[in-house]
């Protein structure tokens, strides 16, 4: 460092440039370094409050249920057992979860199409990282947040019941089964929703094109599933019914009836389908993979 | 995950043998070889010339059809990642996320380069102090001028602390005096250890900082070698002997030399070395005073087109 001008109170030193001999990592470091920026833009960390609202306003939405069942828990909790109110299930909070779809919708546009738009694709890609890594630091980045955003309520939940049951070692040995169930179901749905959100938002640059993509393709869907399937003409077991698989929001929950119950919800619309969780998940499978392949093409960097 | 950097030998900077790029229907490089040395490189050429072409096999994104590349002693073909570790690359187009601030996408790209993330945002400060951003760095990126874009763009290739920064038209779209600040930043890299390739087009930059030069058109080589070696004398001497220019010249004309006023300096073509004998006797006899003498050179833009209509190569 040498001292460039100085002044009887100082001195203005240029710092020149020091070079670095430390330890320096390959793919698996810019791939950790890319989704950890990812999620920061995801939730509006280092950015204006009004990037930061709409996450945390979502959240603070999909805990609301919990805390609303623990209070009523809370209130009944002298009554006894069979009189106590149940406002939701852990089952059927995991399908609250999916009210993130607008999560979905407004995140994965912006995770991903500024980086085609403002061409920030060909820096990233002159670092040691590949169009797969890309993907996976992106999917998994939404996947995770979608996984947080739906297990927390749940936790709040779990633990709210907890304490207000009569015994809360009774409670936790006597729900064993809700800690693998719910984080497995939860993470059925946030993978589905953060592939087929960022598959959608790579075809585009545009963030409002991007986001009417992802919140139409799951509107457009569900609504068409439940036009066939309420006109089914065929009665429960119908062939009609098979269309109750083409509803994209519904299609992770079947597989989470299948996780919490070991079938399909037999009063849902999938429940008179034989094999209905079979082909629930082969479906699950087969739209996943073909979002994977979608993003792998489209981040195929290598011969462009 | 983390493991020390290996230390590659000190050979040359680029070695590429025949290689050649061909897309459907175009050949954007056709059968370079060449050797370059570590320092400050300018790969010159005109619009389409392949420049671009040539910095995506470089870094290992695109495939040669034919040929070898090697950069930093690294064959790109058979370690395009390890190689990507050791290059930075600033392109011409802007590629910054606009919302974020300088500080934020420069420590970014620091660990993105695989630095650990302490060490990224100290040398982020580090580096954008270094451009001249250091007041700047927590502003979006958005507000910035053109200017400091490019110091933005210099900044992140710079970070990972490179063997070779490529930089793709650094001085586009910069005001003369941005010109000369960039220009003083690229010459500054060879400083501190940094080899530097340069494409442009304009040839002027490359003369003012590169110690080596690359010239190519039509995706074939036109010339390589050293700046100095290029810059042949031309039998010019110029003469800036204020306003007194229009009499020098008519003087010598007087005398059978030939001599001419261009831009108020004098040009004088020597046949030998006693003519410039002559001339100094003459402006002595004048009693005009003599600001500078000195011996054209030809101009980087005078052996392209020399070069690459004549097709000669060294």
């Amino acid at each position: 460092m040498r001292a460039v001008s100085s002044t009887s109170g100082g001195a203005v030193y240029d710092r020149g440039y020091r070079p670095y001999a430390g330890p320096r990592g390959a793919r698996g470091a810019a791939t950790w370094a890319l989704y950890k920026a990812t999620v920061r833009r995801a939730l509006g960390l280092r950015r204006s409050w009004r990037q930061k609202f709409a996450p945390f306003v979502l959240l603070g939405i999909a805990t609301i249920p919990a805390v609303i069942n623990v209070g009523i828990g809370y209130v009944t909790r002298d009554q006894p057992v069979f009189d106590r109110v149940e406002l939701i299930t852990y089952r059927e909070y995991v399908g609250v979860s999916s009210t993130l779809l607008l999560f979905v919708g407004l995140v994965a546009p912006d995770v991903i199409c500024p980086d085609r738009r403002q061409r920030v694709l060909p820096l990233l890609f002159a670092r040691p990282l590949t169009g797969a890594d890309y993907v996976l630091a992106k999917v998994g980045a939404i996947a995770s947040i979608l996984f947080a955003f739906s297990y927390l309520p749940q936790v709040v939940l779990f633990l709210g019941n907890m304490l207000v049951s009569d015994s809360a070692l009774s409670y936790f040995t006597g729900h064993l089964d809700v800690l693998w169930k719910v984080p497995l179901a939860v993470a059925v749905l946030a993978v589905f929703h953060a592939v087929i959100g960022v598959a959608l938002a790579s075809l585009t640059d545009r963030r409002i094109v991007a986001g009417a993509a992802i919140i139409g393709t799951f509107l457009v869907t569900s609504i068409a599933a439940s036009s066939i399937v309420g006109g089914n003409e065929g009665g429960p077991g119908g062939s009609g019914e098979y269309a109750a698989l083409i509803n994209i929001i519904a299609l992770p929950l079947y597989l989470r009836d299948v996780i919490f119950l070991g079938h399909v919800d037999r009063f849902g619309d999938l429940g008179g389908v034989e094999h209905g969780g079979w082909l629930a998940l082969a479906l699950y499978a087969a739209i996943v993979g073909s979002g994977l392949g979608v993003l792998l093409w489209r981040y195929r960097w290598v011969e462009r | 995950m983390l493991a020390d950097c290996p230390v590659v030998d000190a050979g040359p900077l680029l070695r590429l043998e025949g290689l050649t790029k061909r897309y459907p229907g175009v050949t954007a490089l056709d059968g370079l070889t060449v050797e370059v040395p570590r320092g400050r490189v300018g790969l010159v050429g005109a619009n389409g010339a392949g420049k671009t072409t040539l910095f995506r096999l470089l870094l290992g994104l695109t495939q040669p059809t034919e040929g070898r590349v090697e950069v930093v002693g690294l064959d790109v073909g058979a370690d395009p990642i390890g190689v990507r570790t050791r290059l930075g690359y600033m392109p011409e187009h802007d590629c910054l996320p606009l919302d974020q601030t300088a500080a934020d996408v420069v420590a970014t790209f620091g660990e993105l380069s695989g630095l650990p993330a302490r060490v990224a945002r100290q040398r982020a400060s580090d580096i954008l102090d270094l451009v001249g951003l250091d007041e700047a760095r927590f502003r979006p990126i958005g507000g910035f001028s053109t200017g400091m874009r490019q110091r933005t763009k210099l900044a992140q290739a710079l970070v990972g602390d490179p063997e070779l920064v490529l930089l793709d038209e650094p001085t586009a779209g910069l005001d003369p005096l941005g010109r000369d600040e960039m220009l003083a930043l690229v010459e500054r890299l060879g400083t501190f250890g940094i080899s530097v390739l340069m494409a442009t087009h304009l040839l002027d930059d490359v003369q003012q900082v590169c110690d080596h030069v690359l010239m190519i058109d039509a995706g074939r080589l036109v010339v390589a070698g050293a700046t100095e070696t290029l810059l042949e004398r031309t039998g010019l001497v110029t003469v800036d002997v204020g306003a007194s220019a229009a009499r020098l010249a008519e003087r010598l004309v007087a005398m059978d030399l030939e001599a001419t006023v261009v831009d108020g300096l004098v040009e004088m073509t020597l046949r030998d070395d006693d003519e410039l004998d002559l001339l100094r006797d003459v402006i002595a006899e004048l009693g005009l005073p003599l600001h500078r003498l000195s011996t054209r050179l030809t101009s980087l833009d005078e052996v392209f087109l020399d070069r690459a209509t004549g097709g000669v190569r060294s």
